[in-house]
């Protein structure tokens, strides 16, 4: 470890920086103002209309290139050397036999990064390649690098290292007592971070409680499974580096990129290739191989292509962070929830990447979307020698709603109450107070959402009806409910800017770093720009992914076409405002009666009284007025008690009710998902198709997470990285997945009312199909994924099943 | 399929290793090419096994045979009251041949359960028997259905019972230089069914368990049943202690579940990353019933 690298304390800094008070206000009143208009429109053209992707040709047609469609002259291929023991020294690495394979060939290790050689991102624990010391089976030690990624390959096989092996620890109930073998000595316990929300009094909460409910729940790892693996390609270029990476946050790769390689920022340029699916993998993952294909092209001066393997990605990118949840809640007589009592602990792996912030969003989600009065919540994230967890849809969320909507349900039946019934009395409504306390004042839809997919599912009736079968073939049907912060949390700063330029023809440039990678952000961004400008869509261009606008923060946190958007919204706003002027002399009218739309300025009321979108482009260029803007946005922001865990804990939320119909063979224990009703609220839907369309992979993936995605390791070593025995959905797996239910619960700082949408749908999905599992069968799954031998064992009442 | 989780773990490769390739223009040649590169040499097809297993270093032959090019063994009809299978036949001439759908019906139902559509188009019957992995689906529903393999070479051929070609996890009877030819699937007699079950965390993912069963019945009773499992033994097996206890009996749900029970002694499950000793045990069983009850409702 550098002795220089202290831990960066969120908590301290939240605590003695007043962040986002100062100077925001103005910014706050110009967005409104830009906003009102927009509510006050009697319609939208293009906002909220299923346009094309803009991305579909190049898709459809292969002109779309991802990282490894990438090709430059004298380009080396790189390959990872990884580690094959779960915890260890390393003693030796021997690469004579290797280097002598071809001349091409060259080898990198920690002693070769010129800057630093720390990556970690919430503590400074994590080297790019493994420094005196391996944390996990699958760590990297050495890049290997040589003309043909076959010589590169077969280099690394031959490169001997010599490891004294170290006791590990797996499992992270033991992991966080443990004192004698630890995964960071320096660190003096397994203990990454620890999280706390302390509200009411739960003694009193359980006291008034009619019935209690306790259990434990276990949910597993999950991997990504992006089709296109990890990888950048970094080529020098004119005194610096320009890294083509498969990424979700350009700046963020710029800035790690610049700290390994000791340059400044302004010396890396990063640009997004088209992106092969991510779920947060590419937001962890990106800076590290921007990094690694840069170290490669800085050391040799030429090209360096770096790619995951399938088993690379597998072994060595971060995961879902599993977890194990104690739960106990309580309720009155007439269904109203009094006290939960939840204990949190994470398996953070080996180091504690993104490990802190889903820990944290978790504890902060841990009551679900309802009003809980009393709440003790504890989190522990615990190094483990395992792979390192991150990012993933859903960020922690998941694991804690399986539990809560798990927990809901059997209050219900202690209750005997239905399912709907115990939700609709404790769900958030607008004026309601989070379990941190934060106030709710308005877009809070997930009441009518709840009962907009109740009805559209018939969910009553077949809730009753269910479960009254018999036969080994049984059919079940389950409600859960999530919510999600959108964007970051709690203190930490939060912006969106943007770049636009029109051009003298009238074109239009949108420039941002919000990254497109499949879910249609990019569509979304030009159909607000072409909304605002009054223009048709397909003269917006948006380039985006690249560290050349300015910081646009993360595409994570399903903050995409929400706030990541704003800045747009704003620079367009801004742009519009000095064409209506322009157009206002020319046409001889005052500025709030010029009216652009479909590439035409008319004087309100007046349709004869035009000009083109073209003319009055060129005029306002000669009339002085500026044609390019950027937008800037700092979130409102409130004040957050980390010692309590309470207080304003994001500045919006998004809404899910998921009901789920499932068919249990009872004699095997198979489980298949029939059909998923989403009901979202989630500000104004920008574009229902591609909304859909992240419903519907939100859904599939959930699905994969509840019933078959399991990483099983021996001895900290993964045993299946291959697709033999990961087993995710495929096409043929998907449930029918229904029309939405949508509440557009508009929210006051998203463009348009619009709210976050990617994470949503995965959120509630394993709980909605366990609860339907307990429909069919009586019997409560407290283990995802719910795999046919784990049901089968669970209905014959083996606890913990064989073995 | 297969292999793979069972290889040192933490040394996954992504370089095949090196080999030369054949593309033998006959049967005849390839034969020849076998034998004179005898123990060097694998013929292959779909390559959708041997390809990950060369990946992962479990297989380093010398030379490929590329069979796949030989269409006079991608045939599919009947004959002399046998349906004849070229070994080279894929998983979707299965599903889509009118003469299995016909007459053996249950080969192509259990084609469409294994693997993906993509996977299918490539991977031919002969290539799922050779690859001998335990957990091969063909396997239990030729077994059952009395199916025979003509096996040639240059120093001729030989039929044996598709039971007997295999030996072991990937290994069969098959010389160096001999090849799977052609499966000969006896007619279906008349009141005669057959039914394959299939049990997998995925719908077409490897078989944690599968069974066959062919049943011959009249007047309410079993005249003959035959019964195999998949994934529960070293080798694809035939569960005998099963088949002779349903032997003569009276079609009834009590001789079936009794019979079924059998199974347990003739299979020898182990826990993997698929599922445990114990969980294929209890599967075996109820698959075994399943299928039985379904063969002899088509053997009405």
């Amino acid at each position: 470890m550098n002795p220089r690298s202290r831990r960066f304390n969120w908590n301290d800094l939240i605590r003695t920086v007043d962040f986002g008070l100062r100077g925001t206000k103005s910014m706050t009143e110009e967005f409104r103002r830009f906003a009102e208009r927009w509510e006050k429109a009697s319609q939208l053209l293009i906002a909220g209309k299923s346009v094309h992707r803009v991305d579909a040709i190049d898709k459809v047609t292969g002109r779309a290139k991802f990282v490894e469609d990438h090709f430059f002259d004298r380009m080396l291929h790189v390959k990872l050397l990884k580690s094959t023991v779960p915890h260890g020294r390393i003693k030796e690495i021997r690469a004579e036999r290797a280097l002598g394979l071809a001349e091409s060939v060259r080898v990198f290790t920690a002693t070769d990064i010129p800057g630093r050689n720390q990556v970690g991102y919430v503590i400074s624990d994590q080297p790019l390649l493994a420094e005196s010391k391996v944390r996990f089976h699958g760590e990297l030690v050495a890049l290997v690098a040589a003309d043909e990624p076959d010589l590169a390959e077969e280099a690394t096989e031959l490169i001997e290292v010599q490891y004294e092996e170290l006791p590990a620890v797996f499992d992270p109930l033991r992991a966080v007592e443990e004192r004698e073998i630890l995964v960071h000595e320096e660190r003096g316990s397994n203990i990454a971070e620890r999280t706390r929300v302390r509200k009411g009094d739960i003694e009193e909460g359980f006291e008034d409680s009619e019935v209690v409910v306790e259990a434990t729940y276990r949910t597993g790892h999950q991997e990504h499974t992006p089709m296109e693996t990890e990888g950048a390609v970094a080529v020098p270029e004119r005194g610096g580096m320009v890294v083509i990476g498969s990424i979700q946050y350009p700046h963020l790769c710029q800035k790690i990129t610049a700290k390994v390689l000791g340059v400044p920022q302004n010396k890396v340029r990063i640009v997004q290739a088209y992106v092969g699916g991510a779920f947060g993998d590419k937001d962890d993952m990106g800076p590290l191989v921007t990094s690694m294909a840069a170290l490669v092209a800085s050391k040799t001066g030429r090209p360096a292509m770096l790619t995951y393997s399938r088993e690379d990605s597998m072994t060595s990118s971060c995961k879902r962070d599993p977890s194990i949840i104690d739960y106990k809640s309580g309720a009155s007589g007439d269904g109203m929830l009094k006290a939960i009592d939840v204990k949190i602990v994470m398996d953070a792996g080996a180091y504690a990447n993104r490990g802190p912030f889903v820990l944290w969003r978790a504890t902060m989600h841990a009551s679900g979307p309802y009003v809980v009065p009393n709440a003790r919540i504890d989190g522990y994230l615990a190094y483990t020698n395992k792979v390192f967890e991150g990012s993933m849809r859903g960020f922690g969320n998941p694991q804690v709603q399986f539990a809560a909507e798990s927990q809901l349900d059997e209050l219900a039946k202690e209750l005997g109450m239905d399912p709907l019934e115990i939700r609709l009395k404790n769900l958030l409504r607008p004026g309601s107070r989070t379990v941190t306390d934060q106030l709710l004042e308005r877009s809070v839809g997930i009441y009518e959402a709840a009962k907009g997919v109740a009805e559209a599912s018939n969910f009553k009736e077949k809730w009753e009806t269910h479960r009254k079968q018999r036969g080994e073939r049984r059919r079940g049907i389950g409600i859960a409910c999530g919510y999600h912060g959108i964007s970051i949390s709690r203190g930490v700063p939060d912006w969106s800017s943007a770049y636009m330029n029109v051009y003298r023809d009238g074109s239009v440039l949108v420039e941002t770093g919000i990254c497109e990678m499949g879910q249609g952000t990019w569509t979304a961004h030009a159909q607000i720009a072409a909304e605002i400008l009054g223009v048709p869509i397909d003269r917006i261009r948006v380039i985006g992914g690249t560290s050349d606008p300015p910081d646009t923060g993360a595409t994570h946190a399903s903050r995409g076409a929400s706030i990541g958007v704003i800045g747009v919204f704003i620079a367009a706003s801004k742009l519009r405002k000095s064409l209506d002027e322009a157009a206002a002399k020319l046409l001889g009218c005052d500025p709030g009666d010029v009216e652009v739309k479909e590439g035409k300025a008319c004087v309100k009321g007046h349709p004869e009284e035009c000009l083109t979108w073209e003319e009055l482009v060129t005029n306002a260029y000669q009339m002085g007025h500026e044609m390019s803007a950027t937008g800037y946005f700092y979130l409102p922001r409130r004040t957050f008690d980390s010692e309590k865990g309470l207080g304003h804990a994001y500045p919006a939320f998004s809404y899910i009710a998921n009901v789920a119909e499932v068919e249990v063979d009872v004699e095997t224990g198979k489980v298949k998902v029939v059909a998923v009703w989403p009901g979202l609220a989630a500000g104004k839907i920008l574009n229902p198709t591609l909304v859909e369309g992240q419903l519907e992979g939100a859904v599939a993936q959930g699905m994969g997470y509840a019933l078959m995605e399991e990483l099983k390791f021996k001895q900290g070593a993964i045993k299946n990285p291959n697709f033999t025995d990961y087993l995710i959905p495929t096409s043929m797996d998907v449930p029918d997945v229904k029309k939405p239910v949508y509440v557009e619960d508009l929210y006051e700082y998203g463009p348009f009312g619009a709210k976050g949408v990617g994470e949503m749908a995965l959120i509630p999905t394993p709980a909605a199909i366990i609860n339907a599992i307990r429909n069919a069968t009586g019997v409560r799954i407290k283990e995802i994924p719910a795999t046919p031998e784990k049901v089968y064992f669970a209905l014959k009442g083996v606890i913990g099943g064989p073995e | 399929m297969g292999g793979l989780s069972e290889f040192e773990l933490g040394r996954w490769s992504i370089v095949i290793p090196r080999f030369e390739y054949i593309k033998p223009g006959s049967l005849i040649e390839a034969f020849r090419l076998l034998d004179e590169h005898k123990g060097e040499a694998k013929p292959v097809a779909g390559a959708t096994d041997l390809l990950v297993k060369m990946r992962d270093g479990v297989e380093r032959p010398t030379y490929l045979v590329d069979l796949s090019f030989l269409d006079e063994l991608g045939y599919i009809r009947e004959k002399d009251g046998q349906i004849r299978i070229g070994a080279l036949a894929t998983l979707s001439d299965l599903v889509a041949s009118s003469t299995i759908r016909e007459m053996v019906p249950i080969l192509g139902e259990t084609a469409k359960k294994m693997a993906s559509w993509h996977i299918r188009n490539v991977a031919t019957i002969g290539g799922n028997l050779c690859n001998a992995s335990p957990a091969a689906d063909m396997a239990p529903p030729l077994i059952v259905l009395g199916s025979k393999l003509e096996l040639g070479g240059l120093e001729g051929e030989r039929v044996i019972p598709t039971e007997e070609f295999f030996r072991g996890p990937g290994s069969t009877v098959l010389r160096d230089n001999e090849l799977l030819i052609e499966i000969r699937v006896p007619v279906m007699p008349e009141k005669s069914g057959a039914s394959f079950q299939k049990l997998s965390i995925r719908e077409t993912a490897l078989s944690t368990v599968s069974a066959a069963a062919w049943v011959q019945s009249s007047g309410g009773r079993i005249e003959e049943a035959r019964i195999a499992l998949g994934a529960v033994a070293p080798t694809p097996i035939r569960a005998k202690h099963a088949e002779s206890a349903l032997k003569g009996q009276e079609t009834s749900d009590g001789a079936i579940e009794r019979a079924s029970k059998e199974v347990m002694r003739d299979i020898s499950p182990i826990t993997d990353v698929r599922g445990s000793k114990r969980y294929r045990e209890e599967m075996s069983v109820l698959l075994a019933r399943r299928a039985l009850i379904q063969a002899l409702e088509r053997a009405r």
